[in-house]
């Protein structure tokens, strides 16, 4: 009797997992439709790093060595345009897709549907960068390559700093899902958006790596949200450190949760606030 | 005949332009919580970009001579010449999806310019941000007075005018490929980008770019040349790229708009 409840249970499980999996492929097949735009946006990596690399190269010759923060040019060079490559693939964000939801009034529909708001959002936002993070991705590549060469990857800090890359997506999700539903209360959230942006481009390591800066700023920085979004991984991949990872890998832990307790208690208590007029 | 054309845009366009950018911004501060969250959300944003350029020079104090200080007067110029396009020109960046979808007709039917109303038909409330942004940001650059307020509020206005003919000029190509918006929008957003960074270190290629097809020089590099030491051949130039640019924008929107295919639409704007 307990074994047939548990194949229930499990089979329940997995009829409910396939049906946010579908999600996710829906939007990795929606997003790679449109081949020529999505080339056209993981561009901007390409633009970016170039301005990079010319503006570290005279940063580091300047300095008058070669290594910064146990980081050399090329390192520096690979770590940004991964963190660029993971960040611009998350685009459109969560919480303008929500927004939008909301002024549109299209939330009357999502909100009836037999699946769990949070989890459609959250499916559907690993599906569609997924897609975006394989253009920016090879992209970026090439154009490190041509501007600074290769540097030594090891199959661990790749796996690993993917792993990594996985939990800071969800931080991610949960974060940018939380100020969507805000949108509940207050109908424009552009300006929290835009201070999100901020903080994962100052404390984000999306233009300076945090190793490069001062030593009690890095420290904070390190601990912060931001930073455990793109950075860990990227730091992780282009230069490995077992005890770095173990630190980025608990502090991610911890925000997951965190953000995660948050989002669901806000959306929640948000749903209660709306009232959808129908007709 | 361009005599004309510029007595016409002093006399006519000008107070037309603040008297339909006064009514968005009222209109706007109707919703006043939503105003106040986007007007200090765009300061606290722009704070931002003084952090980041803050921890950066800390550890390089000096590239090729371009120093924090340096940075804050590209922020200042930066965020008041934004502010100038987006209160006052929004529309500007709309202008090839309606190209693109033959949504100019409503416009067309106005009597007044077609490009005029289609630019300044919206206003960017959060760029107020800016505007404020911009001018505190000043008094922390080197050396603060009024009258260099003054001056840096010109070189802004035109850089402003640089920026709106800019996004004219990428948005107006729907006229002739059809569908442009997306590249147009990436054009514009890269060129913001070049106008972020120490100028001074670009060069080669990348030099070459900021000069022609994304003409960061002249909203970045050259604009906080002329405020650190004026030169009347430097304030010509920009003068004449200003003039330039503007008068091209200008006509390969009315060249285009001879191609212009309506959409058909019927809509009632109340």
């Amino acid at each position: 009797m307990d074994s047939v409840n548990t194949i229930e249970i499990l089979e329940y499980t997995k009829c409910k997992f396939l049906k946010y999996l579908e999600i996710a492929k829906i939007n990795y097949l929606n997003n790679s439709a449109y081949l020529v735009n999505l080339i056209s946006r993981s561009g901007i990596v390409i633009i970016r790093i170039w301005i990079f690399t010319q503006l570290y190269k005279v940063t580091y010759s300047v300095s008058g060595t070669n290594i910064i923060g146990d980081l050399t040019l090329p390192m520096v060079i690979w770590s940004l345009m991964l963190t660029q490559s993971f960040q611009i693939a998350t685009k459109p964000m969560v919480s303008k897709l929500i927004e939008e939801e909301v002024k549109l009034g299209t939330l009357a529909y999502s909100l009836n549907k037999p699946y769990s708001y949070l989890l459609f959002n959250y499916f559907g936002f690993l599906g569609r960068t997924f897609v975006n993070n394989s253009s920016n991705l090879i992209l970026g590549t090439v154009a490190a390559l041509l501007l600074v060469g290769p540097i030594n990857f090891s199959a661990k800090s790749i796996i690993l700093g993917l792993f990594l890359l996985f939990f800071g997506y969800t931080i991610d999700f949960f974060i940018s899902f939380t100020i969507g539903v805000s949108a509940f209360w207050i109908e424009d959230i552009s300006a929290f958006m835009w201070i999100y942006s901020k903080g994962q481009m100052v404390l984000g390591g999306l233009i300076l790596p945090l190793s490069l800066f001062p030593d009690s700023l890095r420290k904070i920085a390190e601990i912060l949200p931001f930073s455990q979004l793109y950075y860990g991984a990227a730091r992780t991949m282009v230069n490995f450190d077992w005890a770095l990872f173990q630190k980025f890998f608990l502090t991610q832990l911890a925000w997951v949760v965190f953000f995660g307790i948050v989002s669901y208690y806000i959306f929640h208590k948000g749903i209660k606030k709306i009232s959808i007029n129908g007709g | 005949m361009a005599v004309n054309y510029i007595r016409k845009i002093i006399s006519l366009y000008i107070p037309l332009t603040w008297e339909v950018t006064k009514l968005s911004i009222l209109s706007a501060m109707e919703y006043r919580l939503s105003f106040i969250i986007q007007v200090m959300g765009m300061v606290v944003n722009d704070i931002g970009f003084v952090l980041l350029w803050l921890i950066f020079f800390k550890r390089f104090p000096s590239i090729q001579g371009w120093q924090f200080q340096d940075s804050i007067i590209l922020l200042s110029i930066g965020t008041l010449s934004f502010s100038f396009a987006m209160i006052t020109a929004r529309g500007a960046i709309d202008l090839g999806k309606l190209i693109a979808r033959g949504e100019l007709d409503y416009y067309l039917s106005f009597p007044k310019n077609v490009l005029w109303h289609s630019v300044v038909s919206k206003t960017e409330i959060s760029a107020i941000g800016d505007l404020f942004f911009g001018i505190i940001i000043y008094f922390f650059s080197a050396n603060p007075s009024f009258s260099g307020l003054l001056y840096v509020l010109l070189i802004s206005a035109m850089v402003g005018i640089i920026l709106i003919s800019f996004i004219i000029l990428t948005e107006s190509i729907s006229f002739y490929v059809g569908s442009f918006e997306e590249a147009a929008e990436q054009m514009w957003h890269s060129l913001l980008g070049f106008s972020f960074y120490p100028q001074v270190a670009f060069h080669g290629v990348l030099k070459a770019i900021t000069l022609t097809v994304l003409p960061a020089f002249f909203i970045a590099a050259l604009p906080v040349r002329l405020i650190k030491d004026f030169q009347p051949g430097y304030f010509l130039l920009l003068l004449a790229f200003c003039a330039g640019i503007t008068a091209l924008a200008i006509a390969v929107f009315h060249n285009g708009l001879k191609k212009y295919e309506s959409g058909n639409l019927i809509n009632v704007k109340i």
